[in-house]
């Protein structure tokens, strides 16, 4: 962390974001309105919903960072898919702890089969694969172009577990968040707000993460 | 060359009959664990019946996948084979399709006694049974040899295959509960056509990213 905040951009956007993240937890807490019937469980969504957004953009840049991986055959591109597949199985875990810690109050249960949380649950257990891979595959090199191999065919697999999950449950009620946008401002600002920072909170831990994956192989080739 | 490869697949295991055998007696096997644990009605075990048999079908295309590729890392037979001036997609898809060979085999031989020791009736529509359990044999093997070539020569494979496969293919496992629950109760195309979709989308894309994949997976 030290060697990361010795450069003066890093050390400038880290204050930054986390002071926009507390300010962003103070105007959830203090500033938005309380919905009836749901009170207190509906500021939730001020993190869920930013934690999904997050997760899933994660994925998409473990994609991106597979296809570049083969394309360009630069280790570079290793480093970056190992980063957001990390930060994105972070989100994820977020996105299924307060799922049911909302749905508790609301919907009487903490889980049932609604199709956006059971795509995540479903790319969560991929990505536990995708990392048992990274640890026990074996030969490095050949791990490398599997868990990119494996980064594509987990997004390519989301639009079609999603479409037969919501198949398979047609009866369950979606989120709250498909009428977000007809929300009163009260909760729609704060709602984007906390959207921007997460993602903003997500480029500064990427970075990070990178940064972190490439000391160590550095440390790791001149052992 | 896609047709060598396929007839190789083919010739070794007509030769050993390994992989349909094990596939067979690991099939058989469920389906008297099924009916064991399993001692009610007849009306609940056929509401059951269709989840059960697609159960069973994708352990047993883990055991048919695992040991397909198993037969590659003997010798270090895969090394020769991805040497060989080949495009290395063809190997997915004779790995894909021989897989898909020895599932329908195994499938068309335990069919009866599935159906016998739980006890249910055979489905009115046999025909449309038949073709639709073919076309998810299909998905079902696109996405489990794309994911056994990628476990198949890294250290604890046998492990990493289960892992990474169930959750990937459970789309096409829901498909399959569908489909076959509504032609076992006689509904008519218009109730279960989204999931055959479903299931015809998962051929496809999968078909094309594992023939498009395999290029870059298969490297010495």
């Amino acid at each position: 962390m030290k060697i990361f905040l010795n450069n003066k951009t890093n050390r400038t956007w880290f204050v930054l974001i986390i002071a926009m993240m507390l300010f962003n937890v103070w105007n959830v807490i203090v500033n938005t309105p309380m919905v009836p019937e749901q009170h207190w469980a509906q500021k939730i969504f001020y993190v869920h919903v930013p934690s999904a957004w997050v997760g899933f953009l994660s994925y998409f840049v473990v994609m991106v960072a597979g296809i570049m991986f083969f394309i360009k055959k630069d280790d570079h591109w290793d480093d970056v898919g190992l980063a957001a597949a990390e930060l994105g199985t972070v989100f994820m875990a977020l996105v299924l702890i307060t799922g049911p810690i909302w749905a508790t109050p609301i919907w009487g249960k903490p889980w049932i089969w609604e199709p956006r949380l059971t795509t995540t649950l479903i790319l969560f257990l991929i990505y536990i694969g995708y990392f048992m891979m990274r640890s026990f595959g074996g030969h490095v090199e050949r791990v490398k172009r599997y868990a990119a191999a494996l980064g594509i065919i987990a997004f390519v697999d989301v639009p079609i577990i999603f479409v037969s999950v919501k198949f398979w449950t047609p009866e369950i009620q979606s989120h709250p968040q498909v009428e977000m946008a007809q929300q009163p401002s009260g909760i729609l600002t704060p709602f984007l707000l906390s959207l921007g920072i997460f993602t903003l909170l997500y480029t500064l831990m990427l970075t990070y993460k990178i940064h972190v994956i490439r000391i160590k192989n550095n440390v790791g080739s001149n052992v | 060359m896609f047709f060598i490869l396929l007839k190789k697949e083919l010739f070794v295991e007509f030769r050993s009959r390994e992989v349909t055998l094990s596939m067979l007696v690991f099939g058989l096997s469920i389906i008297l664990t099924f009916a064991f644990s399993s001692n009610v009605s007849p009306t609940i075990i056929a509401n059951y019946a269709p989840g059960m048999f697609w159960i069973m079908v994708l352990f047993v295309a883990v055991i048919g996948v695992h040991r397909s590729f198993s037969y590659e890392k003997e010798f270090d037979a895969f090394s020769m084979l991805i040497s060989a001036p080949i495009d290395r997609g063809f190997i997915f898809l004779s790995k894909w399709i021989s897989g898909f060979i020895f599932l329908t085999i195994m499938e068309a031989l335990i069919i009866i006694p599935f159906f016998k020791f739980l006890m249910i009736d055979f489905p009115s529509q046999p025909w449309i049974a038949i073709g639709t359990t073919m076309l998810i044999n299909c998905a079902i093997m696109a996405i489990a040899s794309l994911v056994s070539g990628i476990a198949m020569r890294a250290r604890l494979s046998e492990v990493l295959l289960p892992v990474l496969l169930f959750p990937l293919v459970s789309p096409v496992i829901i498909a399959a509960t569908k489909i076959s629950g509504s032609i076992m109760a006689g509904d008519p195309f218009s109730f279960w056509q989204i999931w055959l979709l479903i299931v015809l989308t998962v051929i496809v894309i999968f078909g094309l990213v594992g023939y498009t994949l395999f290029d870059f997976i298969a490297e010495e």
